[in-house]
């Protein structure tokens, strides 16, 4: 074995790396297939309802369509978002905080600012939080273009800085407290008023949220930022090389720090349409999308179109495994994560595989 | 290069489609085997049903939402699903297969609303909610599915038509551990008795089982002080220790009694040489030499009535079970067996109190408080009208005077009662 060494393909090939997916993804289920037959449940017909995310037989099948796209909306947002940063090599893993901050400052507006139109309120909560974690992602580039610091630890803390606040705010019983519902003697986070909760276009029964017309719109947006605009160029640029940014006269300084913001921002704005279509916040309102969309956004390459797609179908596998949990009273929800965290593991190992290669060591050196 | 590519390739496929096949040869025997034992207890149940009464025909699909898993083997969760599981069996249910569960479900509305469209389209015709947190969102959708009928543990919010909440009388079976804890205490001649609890009066659930155990304890032992150690959360085994720990050490307590979800507390009082009382479940072989009895709930009581109710009429739920608050009568709530480190006199003791809680005729938090006297063999109870008052001496029963309403159940009860002093 010493002989080998792993070596990156000199050609990327889509077709090499959709097979070797295909062939991760068939073992993965193999896996959750024997271990679903163990437990004398019939795997077919859990992926069946896993895959079809349990529209087929359900009495509101548009609800748990409308509870998918719950799920998605956030994720893709959050996903595209990382991916900016990504791009610039800006290790930006602290979308979890830069969305808490953004729900807790929609919930502020959502709590105070009432009387006005609904899409004027929606549009207030959503701008305060697309301010609030835009501020703080320039904080977190700011600190590394001033003094180096390390942005993947500073996300990563802010993360749980976050997170205490939200919790402090969830579990505090003050009457300066206005999050949380004044006329339960437990605290819990009260509901938003009328105005501060979307609605959505009516297709029969189906709601179809606004947050997701919003999501689709941002996906073209982001596409044509990244591909045709100068901007979209200096983040490639800075991403490949700082130096030669700077060579080239870029303000890299000032790039960073815009497009942190642009990508903290957008996890903002996830945060508010989210917090505004549950009517509420709460400590576990992220639904982890700044943990997930970090692996979205590698398992997309960080193109725009390949992670609006991956996004999609991490939706699946995250509500559809949930879903087909709830018809089996032996099986939990642990048990959907443990076969999720399979399926990951393997297209992420399907995806080493077809990165890499593993090569000779004479021939290295002759090389 | 290419060969050990495409003998890599081959390798995966060989494995993987040996799983396929596993998979295929293993299914088919589990569901015949499966099917086997579904279909052998539908005949069972049918061959029972005849000697049941015919009232309840109609088959219901239950919901639950759970906030921890139904594979726990302890807590809260699973004192619930075992209630649910065994109610199910009661009313000639199957588990296996009329049960639909959405678990670890956080207090987030919309993970909560997100369960109940599943529990909804999978065709639920009742759905249980668990935890506290759930009720905003049981509530907005008991109002868009009023063919459902909605029910929620611990809540206080309910409708006339679909929306009920529950909770147990548990108060009354701490009463009843805290009088072995105070014939303990005499028996030692230790009045301090301590008590690990995740909260104190933030919450009525923690504060009056504090009051009613304090007040079990005193009617055997008037002098008893309940030492109330506060962990701020519902369950940390290392908090649980250290708590009982600093009962035991720094106030000198002789009986532990706990509201929190390990047997830590019982643990360390076994490992100090003293005693207490457990929550939960018979604690007695986490704590062979220490344990009394503990304050255990039967959830099955509660949800056989209610799912009896849901099969048998679902439109008139609200007249027929309605906002459900049983105790000891019911059987919802009781106390483990008393073990062998229980005073002679205890038994006698917990059975007077009992009769006199299950007949009606005396409440916990009333302006009448029992007094216990009499050695083993001639134990007697005496109730004397006495006012209940809190710690600071503030009266909140007059002498004489009735219970306290259901709010103690549904969240009203914020003061320590005399005798109980927080440490923390």
């Amino acid at each position: 074995m010493k002989k080998y060494h792993l070596v990156r393909r000199p050609v990327q090939s889509i077709r090499r790396l959709l097979v070797y997916y295909l062939i991760g993804i068939v073992i993965s289920l193999g896996i959750g297939a024997v271990l679903l037959a163990s437990l004398g449940i019939n795997p077919f017909e859990y992926y069946g309802r896993m895959l079809t995310i349990g529209m087929v037989g359900n009495k509101y099948a548009y609800k748990n369509f409308e509870g998918f796209l719950k799920v998605l909306v956030p994720l893709l947002i959050t996903s595209l978002a990382l991916g900016l940063s990504f791009k610039m090599r800006f290790w930006n893993i602290g979308g979890e905080g830069e969305f808490l901050i953004g729900a807790i400052s929609a919930a502020i507006v959502a709590f105070n600012v009432t009387g006005l139109p609904r899409p004027v309120t929606i549009i207030l909560m959503c701008v305060a939080a697309m301010l609030s974690s835009g501020l703080l992602g320039v904080a977190v580039a700011f600190f590394k273009v001033k003094f180096n610091t390390n942005e993947t630890l500073v996300t990563l803390m802010l993360n749980y800085i976050m997170l205490y606040v939200i919790t402090y705010l969830g579990k505090t019983k003050e009457d300066w407290n206005f999050f949380l519902d004044p006329k339960s003697a437990r605290p819990i986070f009260g509901k938003f008023p009328e105005t501060a909760i979307m609605d959505g276009v009516k297709i029969g029964n189906f709601n179809l949220l606004w947050s997701v017309i919003v999501a689709a719109v941002l996906v073209a947006l982001i596409y044509v930022y990244l591909k045709y605009t100068k901007h979209g160029y200096e983040i490639a640029v800075v991403g490949d090389s700082a130096a030669t940014a700077k060579y080239a006269g870029m303000k890299v300084g000032r790039i960073i720090m815009r497009t942190m913001f642009i990508s903290s921002a957008l996890i903002g704005l996830a945060a508010g349409l989210t917090a505004s279509a549950s009517g509420t916040i709460s400590e576990t309102i992220t639904n982890n999308v700044g943990w997930t969309g970090v692996v979205v956004a590698w398992l997309g390459k960080l193109s725009t179109p390949a992670i609006a797609i991956t996004s999609v179908l991490i939706a699946i596998l995250q509500f559809g495994c949930k879903t087909a949990a709830t018809k089996y009273p032996s099986i939990d929800s642990n048990f959907a994560d443990l076969l999720q965290g399979i399926i990951l593991f393997a297209v992420l190992t399907a995806d080493f595989a077809a990165t890499f290669t593993l090569k000779k060591k004479e021939d290295a050196k002759n090389a | 290069m290419r060969k050990l590519v495409s003998l890599v390739l081959t390798a995966a496929f060989a494995v993987s489609s040996c799983w396929a096949l596993a998979g295929c040869s293993g299914k088919p025997a589990e569901t015949t085997a499966a099917t086997t034992t579904k279909a052998g207890e539908t005949t069972a149940q049918e061959s029972q049903k005849p000697g049941e009464s015919k009232a309840a025909t109609a088959s219901i699909k239950v919901g639950a939402i759970y906030i921890n898993s139904q594979n726990d083997t302890a807590g809260y969760t699973f004192a619930h699903h075992k209630g649910i599981t065994e109610g199910m069996k009661q009313v000639g249910l199957d588990p296996s297969k009329d049960l639909y569960i959405v678990d670890n479900v956080p207090e987030d509305d919309e993970k909560v609303k997100q369960a109940i469209d599943q529990l909804a389209g999978d065709g639920c015709d009742i759905i249980f909610g668990i935890s506290f947190g759930y009720i905003n969102a049981m509530e907005e959708k008991a109002a868009e599915y009023p063919d459902i009928i909605f029910s929620h543990a611990t809540g206080y919010k309910s409708n006339d038509k679909n929306f009920n909440n529950y909770f147990g009388r548990i108060y009354q079976a701490r009463y009843l551990s805290g009088i072995a804890a105070g014939y303990k205490s005499l028996a030692l001649k230790n009045n301090n008795i301590g008590y690990v609890s995740a909260w104190g009066t933030e919450y009525a659930e923690t504060c009056s089982g504090i009051n009613a155990f304090a007040m079990g304890a005193r009617s055997v032992n008037p002098d008893a002080k309940i030492h109330v150690y506060e962990i701020s959360t519902w369950g940390d085994q290392e908090k649980e220790r250290q708590a009982a720990q600093v009962l035991i050490d720094t106030y000198k307590c002789c009986v532990i009694g706990q509201h929190c979800d390990s047997a830590q507390p019982q643990i360390v009082a076994n490992e100090k040489g003293v005693f207490g009382c457990g929550y939960n479940s018979d604690m007695t072989k986490e704590a062979p030499k220490a344990h009394l009895t503990a304050a255990v709930w039967n959830w099955s009581a509660y949800y056989a009535t209610a799912m009896k109710a849901a099969m048998t009429d679902k439109g008139s739920f609200m007249q027929s079970v309605g906002n459900y608050y049983q105790g000891l009568s019911a059987g919802l709530v009781d106390i483990s067996e008393l073990s062998g480190n229980c005073e002679p006199e205890t038994a006698e003791a917990i059975k007077l109190a009992k009769d006199l809680m299950i007949s009606g005729k005396w409440d916990v938090f009333s302006g009448v408080k029992l007094v216990f006297s009499g050695a083993a063999g001639s134990v007697a109870v005496e109730q004397k009208n006495d006012a209940l008052k809190d710690n600071t001496g503030a009266e909140k029963v007059a002498a004489g005077g009735a219970s306290v309403g259901d709010d103690v159940i549904q969240g009203s009860m914020n003061y320590y009662v005399d005798g109980v002093t927080q440490v923390n």
